[in-house]
């Protein structure tokens, strides 16, 4: 079955995982990116395997950052864009509906000011939230930054993937935070687009201190209720090779999860080498969501507090760790 | 009542057995269906009324703990209960309301038209048929931002215009879902409003037009009273419909914007969360607020129930 | 002479509300599945395709080739009509049984004197009146236990349950009309019992049965909250759940235009039969609740 690497530590914790062999554990740790073994990994166990990794890159319309002045050979942060896409009358488009990408998009600002979401995660329902941490006010004031400006796109509350990437080929498309498949996204709809579509690191949160771009992608588990446990690993071991996770690259657009699948000749055909090394770049330096048993919680009233974007302001990271902390003790309902 | 009359004439003996085996053979003829009926809703409240003293998560089978009534008391603490209670009574409310006036115009078209009878039934029959997830895409798309009409259509009207995001704020939100609620059931209402306007004796109403009654006075004094069994009832079943929204919420925002109502957060507890100690609770305030929301309305509009039975 | 000219004048304008109310959001999905991906995806607001395509049927139903030479998804025509197929005979099998219950409870209820008779009654409206999601938790949990989870049956049981009121209020309040003593005068000129039965009892009741089983299988095609919640893949998964859960090939990009196609394709047997059996739909709906 396919996880998504938020409830990998979830399923495991409840037992739900069959065990992989020792050997092959190691053969996937050493195949894969490091960001994207840890996301497979509960209490050292690797628990299942990594199939493809996702990860965000900034895209932007080539004209438009020209038309701002952009240099965007330089890392540039939030600021920056949102000041670019309201001077020339665009929008930066995000994942903001509510749901588990305006988590994502919520855990990379907070990585990126050197934060995190919750720490001590091992401790279960008693892990230690720190969305109210310095990093976390951070993150607060560039949401609230955008929603007020007027490089917000009028859908912001319930854009997801799609709506994003509908905004960003429009008129007012500017900038857009968005997984690796926008680079095949437009080819066929609006060419035009694509000859516009410049790529470059994820923004940063604050000046001067590296991006933490989000990471996604899934891993292959085999049921511990399994009828045919042996055969269904053997599947996996096959399917995640690296071969066959280029294969997948190719053809759906979700990037391999080790370095030895990028080198699957038909992606270099497609991709532009620049872009590929964008993507293993941003995979090293990825901030994984917390890996706890309780992410859907922890996900679920982060969102609920941090929704919809225009009502964030310099409260909502304290009100966050506090109806987090409620939730995980069931003293509030989510 | 029934049609069968016990046959006179015959001995005392003779009839009580008869009335025995009637007796029996009727017991028999509903048992499959009371048996049915009770297996899937008895048997489970019993389950959640247990469950609901428990501390139990699926996910941490193994800290299942007897925790009494802690769980009414976080869920009747907690405000989102209480923002989704109000959502859910605010929708019954207002879609019964709408529904009553719309269905009741239908009925009167419907009862009035003479030609094309077959159309006019045809074409109310379709939002009743279709599936509720039908009716709330169509709606959803209907106000989408990128591929709806509503924005492109009524740009003229204040507040509205090309980039108005109907699913990005609270009231345009419960707007549209009451929208795709109200299409899809006033159907129901009208045809229950039309069979209590066809038994409003034509007669009664003569009567007031030649006593100079105004159209107005003879809707107000002969129609509505005398229709008044059947308003109820359509109140009672429709009310009772709304309050259970669901299907709508689930496609239309997934509760976003606080657009949440009862029934969904008690899905949310249950499936998606597999809280079920907490969601049984909330499964059992479900079942007493319909339970007393029936009760007042009954007795509020003093309903017929015979009536609603199909007795009489 | 006036008042009745404005009467007819508000009738005919009424009429023609009523259609446009009723039929613009149906005239709105059958527009909106003739859109193309590219279409919907750049975002399209006009009512009408600039550019109609069968794509998103072919995509839906398996069919042929796209219009740019590309295969159909097959995944999404499988779950597709995988969960039509559900649909269908969770649906027919939840009607049939229902009806056959119904119609000797609703029997007993107009013929035979018995005890309990009102107890019947008020369980049937009781459970018109169910707050379907409180079961969920623990169906599902039941269910998980009998192995029921999942499949057919696990959705066909309780379906019977929640169609039975609706069923036997329609069935009594037809047989009530029912003549009975005409059964009695035929055997009385020399019909058998079984004869005098089908000659005369079941042409009166069939368009009952009939009409009940029509609203009964509206409810199984359209319910939700079940189907999303005691069912986990297409094995069992019918339109409904499948609908709501469907993210298209592409899963970041809303799949507005296959939607579309699917809900038009699942309202079009609720059309067919509405257009074939109006007026017994109108006539059960009003009998079962209302006595006419």
């Amino acid at each position: 079955m396919s996880i998504d690497p938020p409830y990998t530590a979830e399923f495991a914790n409840a037992g739900y995982l069959a065990e992989l062999p020792e050997d092959m554990q190691q053969r996937l740790r050493d195949q894969a990116f490091e960001g994207a073994a840890a996301a497979a990994t509960w209490e050292d166990q690797l628990v299942v395997a990594p199939f493809w990794s996702n990860t965000q890159v900034l895209w932007y319309r080539k004209s438009v950052a020209q038309e701002a002045g952009l240099d965007m050979t330089q890392p540039v942060t939030w600021d920056q864009i949102i000041e670019a896409a309201s001077t020339t009358g665009k929008k930066v488009a995000v994942q903001s509906n509510k749901y588990e990408g305006y988590a994502v998009w919520i855990n990379a600002l907070v990585a990126g000011a050197g934060g995190e979401i919750a720490e001590n995660t091992e401790k279960g329902a008693d892990a230690t939230i720190t969305v109210d941490s310095e990093a976390g006010h951070e993150a607060a004031r560039v949401i609230e930054e955008l929603a007020h400006s007027e490089a917000a796109p009028a859908d912001l509350s319930v854009a997801q993937e799609g709506q994003a990437g509908a905004t960003f080929g429009s008129d007012v498309g500017g900038f857009m935070v968005n997984w690796t498949y926008i680079w095949t996204n437009y080819d066929d709809s609006q060419p035009e687009v694509k000859d516009d579509l410049g790529f470059a690191r994820y923004p940063r949160t604050v000046d001067g201190e590296d991006s933490r771009p989000p990471y996604g992608g899934i891993g292959i588990g085999v049921s511990a209720f399994s009828d045919h446990k042996e055969q269904a690993i053997e599947a996996l071991e096959c399917l995640t090779s690296p071969e066959s996770q280029g294969v997948n690259a190719d053809l759906t657009g979700n990037m391999p999860s080790s370095p030895a699948g990028y080198d699957y000749p038909a992606l270099k055909e497609t991709y532009p080498q620049e872009l590929l090394d964008l993507f293993q770049e941003s995979l090293e330096a990825a901030a994984p969501r917390t890996v706890s048993p309780y992410w859907s919680d922890i996900s679920g009233a982060l969102q609920s507090r941090f929704h919809p974007p225009s009502s964030v302001d310099d409260d909502t990271p304290d009100k966050a760790k506090k109806f987090i902390t409620d939730v995980l003790h069931q003293k509030d309902l989510l | 009542m029934s049609a069968t009359a016990v046959p006179t004439g015959k001995t005392t003996a003779r009839t009580s057995d008869r009335a025995a085996g009637e007796n029996r053979l009727g017991l028999k003829l509903v048992a499959p269906a009371v048996v049915v009926m009770l297996i899937v809703t008895a048997w489970p409240m019993i389950q959640a009324l247990y469950l609901s003293l428990f501390q139990y998560r699926l996910t941490a089978p193994d800290e299942k703990e007897f925790v009494g009534l802690a769980n009414y008391a976080s869920v009747l603490g907690d405000s989102l209960f209480w923002q989704d209670t109000f959502n859910t009574l605010l929708i019954m409310v207002v879609t019964v309301a709408v529904e009553l006036v719309i269905g009741f115009v239908f009925a009167m078209v419907m009862h009035r038209v003479i030609f094309a009878r077959g159309v006019i039934r045809t074409a109310i029959l379709i939002p009743y048929g279709i599936i509720t997830v039908v009716s709330a895409f169509a709606w959803q798309f209907t106000f989408s931002l990128s591929n709806g009409w509503v924005n492109s259509w009524f740009a003229w009207l204040p507040g509205i215009s090309s980039d108005t995001n109907w699913f990005g704020d609270h009231w345009p939100a419960m707007f549209a879902i009451m929208v795709s609620e109200i299409w899809k059931t006033t159907p129901f209402m009208s045809l229950l409003l039309l069979a209590g306007l066809s038994q409003v004796s034509e007669d009664m109403i003569e009567a007031a037009k030649v006593d100079g009654a105004t159209w107005w006075q003879r809707l107000w004094k002969v129609i509505l009273p005398n229709m008044r069994a059947a308003i109820m009832v359509a109140v009672l079943f429709r009310a009772l419909d709304a309050f259970r929204i669901f299907d709508n919420i689930f496609v239309m925002t997934r509760g976003a914007q606080d657009t949440e109502s009862s029934s969904f957060l008690t899905y949310r507890q249950v499936i998606e969360q597999f809280q079920l100690g907490l969601g049984s609770a909330l499964s059992v305030l479900l079942f007493l607020s319909v339970l007393l929301l029936a009760f007042s309305i009954v007795k509020l509009f003093r309903v017929d129930l015979a009536q609603a039975r199909g007795e009489g | 002479m006036q008042s009745d000219t404005k009467t007819k004048a508000g009738t005919a304008v009424g009429f023609v509300l009523i259609l446009v109310w009723c039929l613009l959001p149906v005239a709105w999905i059958i527009s909106l599945s003739f859109k193309g991906a590219a279409e919907t995806a750049a975002g399209s607001p006009q009512f009408l395709p600039k550019d109609p395509t069968l794509d998103n049927y072919k995509t839906v139903l398996g069919v042929g080739n796209l219009s740019s030479g590309d295969a159909p998804d097959p995944a999404v025509s499988d779950d597709f009509l995988r969960a039509l197929l559900n649909s269908f005979g969770i649906a027919l099998v939840a009607t049939l049984l229902s009806v056959v219950f119904a119609t000797l409870a609703a029997y007993a209820i107009a013929r035979l004197e018995f005890r309990g008779k009102r107890l019947v009654l008020s369980i049937a409206l009781a459970i018109a009146m169910f707050p379907v999601v409180s079961l969920v938790g623990p169906l599902f949990d039941m269910w998980r236990t009998f192995h029921l989870f999942n499949t057919w049956p696990g959705l066909i049981i309780p379906y019977m349950t929640f169609t039975l009121p609706l069923a036997i209020w329609t069935l009594t309040a037809f047989f009530r009309e029912i003549p009975w003593e005409m059964e009695q005068a035929a055997q009385v000129d020399g019909a058998t019992s079984w004869q005098a039965f089908r000659k005369v009892i079941v042409p009166l009741a069939a368009p009952g049965v009939f009409t009940a089983a029509i609203l009964t299988f509206f409810f199984a095609w359209n319910e939700f909250v079940l189907a999303i919640s005691l069912t986990s893949t297409t094995g069992s998964r019918t339109v409904p759940a499948q609908l709501s859960f469907f993210v298209g090939p592409d899963p970041f990009n809303p799949p507005y235009g296959q939607l579309a196609t699917a809900s038009v394709v699942v309202t079009v047997p609720i059309i067919v039969i509405v257009l074939l059996f109006q007026r017994k739909i109108v006539a059960g709906l009003t009998s079962g609740a209302v006595k006419g």
